[in-house]
């Protein structure tokens, strides 16, 4: 080879040099376009074996677990020699190879017949076996400098590289280590994917983007999954729209608008209608990000919580119907001490009333007897009233905290409280709350028991309504000297003549609760010196609202509040969720 | 005197006591009155009585225990009970435990009539 280049003219040195320049590029283009990392390596193979005559090359890759070799490309070799390295260990006194490997060196054995550091290794016998004579074995180097393998040169003729060939062999040695890295980077991030894919179905849980200036959104399988969609098909709004139970539809819409608008992170819950009229309940959160020009981009996850939400009503289901167990309990006990109180005098009058008409059926008639008897039924009818006088002090509470109260605030709090219940109902809240509210005096708790039983109210009249959004509206406002605060549904409404009867106590038109609940929240608002009551909608539902005086207008300590029924039933908030 | 069935009310409520002798008297019996379990048994009466009208809740010993412990003692006498705490379960419980009767107050004085009657009939 010495004097091959001795012979070279400038020519041929520009030749070679654009030779291999063009032999590079083909490589690096191949590693570019994402060609297997055995086609690039046979290439790589191929290439050296055209530019250096009757020479074969080997790449083998290090499993350093091991150590071991394995074949990367051989293209010229035959398989009863690459099979031989296959597997083969990484150690020093194995091969030039593995000499390269732990030394990280090159290594040049120019004839392995003649040269006596191979003459008692196997690798000699197999080498001449295949009419080798020398091999020029050179480490592959990752970029942090760890060794990824050997490329090896085999001529059938002794010799050693030359300086040109030296050059060409670091240059084809560098982008094979380009190539296998690369492999092993897409390897780690194939792996990572499929961890990541199996976390995201064993989960439930699909991931997802969204620029909202474009409208772009990329889902993960897992999320196409949720969505029983194909995952060819692009990603839009409208798509999502299509999969959207339409009872969620208006607040999905909301939420979307929200989301468009203010740019933050966001989280709710909606369900899914699929095409087997199955229902998927799947909860969103997303975190909002910016791109350099300040845009919006969402990324965010989606879980199918159907399973956990089934349990979690079923759950809720139980415990109402154990609520209402408590409170029948409890009326059922109630009841039952009334009964006894009053059935002892009645027994009284009934049995002294008896005695009487025959005392004076008798012949002659027992005026004396019939005369005492009398008044005996007389003192056990009042006695049975006194039972009665007891029974509606045991139920009044003699005094009532008198604060003052914001309503706005009060409201806020309640609606804080029931965001989850709200959500659960797909009710689109609308709050619309005076700014400029005067406070009124009274019991903040008992204020907010009525604005709760209002707002649950609600809430289940508009449980059976699935062709419209369940809007409800919650206003406070304020007149000269009342304050007013109005909860509006889109329910089943009520009739214009039955309003006021609504308000009885044990009226109800549902199947479960007793219907207290309104008679006693009335009951709360007059104690303030309020007015509650109901109207029907111009358009579906009906409105409830409850006006109370102005602070200011009202006189407060002169006349302390009197008379609730706190104590009536299980507590007020039982008692209160049962109209 | 002799000649009338004595009928003996055990109520720890005094209406009752005041005003159930003076009907049961109306209507033929003589009567004893006692405010507890404890009283009638401890009276000289118990022997002599031809029927118990028993209410069931006391304070101390209840109906239903006074009327194991006739039991034990051998006393068979006829027992109608009276409750103002009733409702429709007690009266087949009360029956099944042998009462003659079970009646709950306020009652009639048809019923209470015809309670002692079928007391009576089946001692």
């Amino acid at each position: 080879m010495e004097n091959e280049r001795g012979g070279m003219s400038a020519i041929a040195d520009r030749e070679w040099a654009e030779t291999q320049l063009a032999g590079e590029n083909r490589l690096l283009e191949m590693i570019a376009c994402g060609r297997s990392l055995n086609d690039v390596l046979e290439a790589l193979c191929s290439f050296v074996e055209d530019v250096i005559p009757k020479c074969d090359c080997g790449v083998y890759l290090i499993n350093w677990s091991g150590p071991t070799f394995h074949l990367g490309a051989a293209p010229s070799l035959p398989e009863s020699y690459t099979s031989e390295i296959e597997g083969l260990p990484v150690r020093c006194e194995t091969a030039p190879c593995g000499i390269a490997a732990l030394s990280r060196r090159q290594v040049i054995a120019a004839d392995l017949e003649t040269d006596p550091l191979w003459q008692a290794t196997a690798y000699r016998a197999l080498v001449l076996a295949h009419g080798l004579r020398s091999v020029w074995s050179t480490p592959i180097y990752s970029l942090s400098g760890r060794v990824l393998g050997t490329f090896c040169v085999y001529q059938r003729i002794p010799g050693s590289p030359s300086p040109r060939l030296q050059e060409l062999i670091a240059q084809v040695t560098h982008i094979a280590s380009i190539a296998i890295e690369r492999a092993l980077g897409e390897d780690d991030l194939r792996r990572s994917e499929a961890f990541l894919a199996e976390g995201e179905r064993l989960s439930l849980t699909g991931t997802f983007s969204w620029r909202v200036a474009t409208g772009e959104i990329m889902w993960s399988e897992q999320s196409y999954r949720t969505h029983e969609i194909d995952p060819a098909t692009p990603v839009t709004l409208e798509l999502i729209g299509t999969r959207v139970h339409p009872d969620d539809a208006p607040s999905f819409k909301a939420q979307l608008e929200r989301a468009t608008h203010d740019g933050h992170d966001f989280e709710f819950e909606c369900r899914l209608l699929m095409h087997d009229r199955s229902v998927k309940y799947v909860r969103i959160v997303a975190h909002a990000t910016r791109d350099r020009n300040g845009q919006t981009e969402y990324l965010g996850a989606i879980q199918d919580v159907t399973e956990r939400r089934l349990s979690e009503n079923a759950l809720g289901k139980l415990r109402s119907e154990l609520a209402h167990v408590a409170r029948a309990t409890s009326l059922g006990a109630l009841t039952a001490s009334i009964a006894h109180e009053v059935n002892q005098p009645l027994s009284g009058i009934i049995t002294n009333a008896s005695t009487c008409l025959r005392m004076l059926a008798a012949d002659p008639p027992n005026v004396e007897g019939a005369l005492e008897t009398a008044r005996r039924t007389i003192r056990d009818g009042e006695r049975a009233s006194q039972v009665i006088t007891r029974l509606r002090a045991l139920f009044e509470k003699k005094t009532i905290t008198a604060e003052a109260v914001d309503l706005n605030e009060a409201m806020r709090e309640v609606i804080a409280l029931s965001s989850d219940e709200l959500q659960r109902s797909r009710v689109v809240l609308r709050p619309k709350l005076s700014d400029d509210l005067a406070p009124v005096s009274g019991d903040r708790v008992q204020l907010q028991q009525v604005i709760l039983n209002l707002l649950r109210n609600a809430v289940e009249a508009m449980g059976d309504i699935h062709d419209r959004p369940r809007l409800l509206t919650i206003r406070t406002e304020q007149d000269d000297d009342v304050v007013r605060v109005s909860v509006q549904d889109a329910g089943t409404g009520i009739e214009r003549e039955g309003a006021d009867r609504l308000f009885n106590a044990f009226y109800t038109t549902k199947s479960s609760g007793m219907g207290i609940g309104l008679s006693i929240s009335r009951s709360i608002i007059e104690n303030h010196r309020g007015r509650l009551w109901a109207t029907p909608n111009e358009g579906p539902g009906a409105t409830f609202s409850f006006s109370i005086p102005r602070e200011a207008a009202r006189v407060t300590s002169e006349q302390p509040l009197n008379g609730n029924r706190r104590s009536l039933v299980a507590g007020p908030a039982h008692a209160l969720r049962s109209s | 005197m002799s000649t009338r069935s004595l009928v003996s009310v055990v109520d720890d409520d005094e209406s009752v006591r005041e005003s159930l002798p003076d009907l049961l008297k109306e209507f033929g019996f003589a009567v004893r009155a006692f405010s507890s379990a404890e009283e009638f048994l401890e009276s000289e009466y118990v022997s002599t009585t031809r029927c118990l009208i028993l209410d069931i809740a006391m304070p101390g010993m209840s109906g239903p225990e006074l009327q194991r412990e006739l039991r034990l003692r051998e006393y068979d006498m006829p027992i109608v009970f009276i409750t103002a705490n009733g409702d429709a379960t007690v009266r087949p419980r009360m029956i099944a435990q042998g009462a003659a009767e079970c009646l709950l107050k306020p009652f009639s004085e048809a019923a209470l009539l015809q309670a002692l009657n079928t007391a009576l009939a089946s001692n």
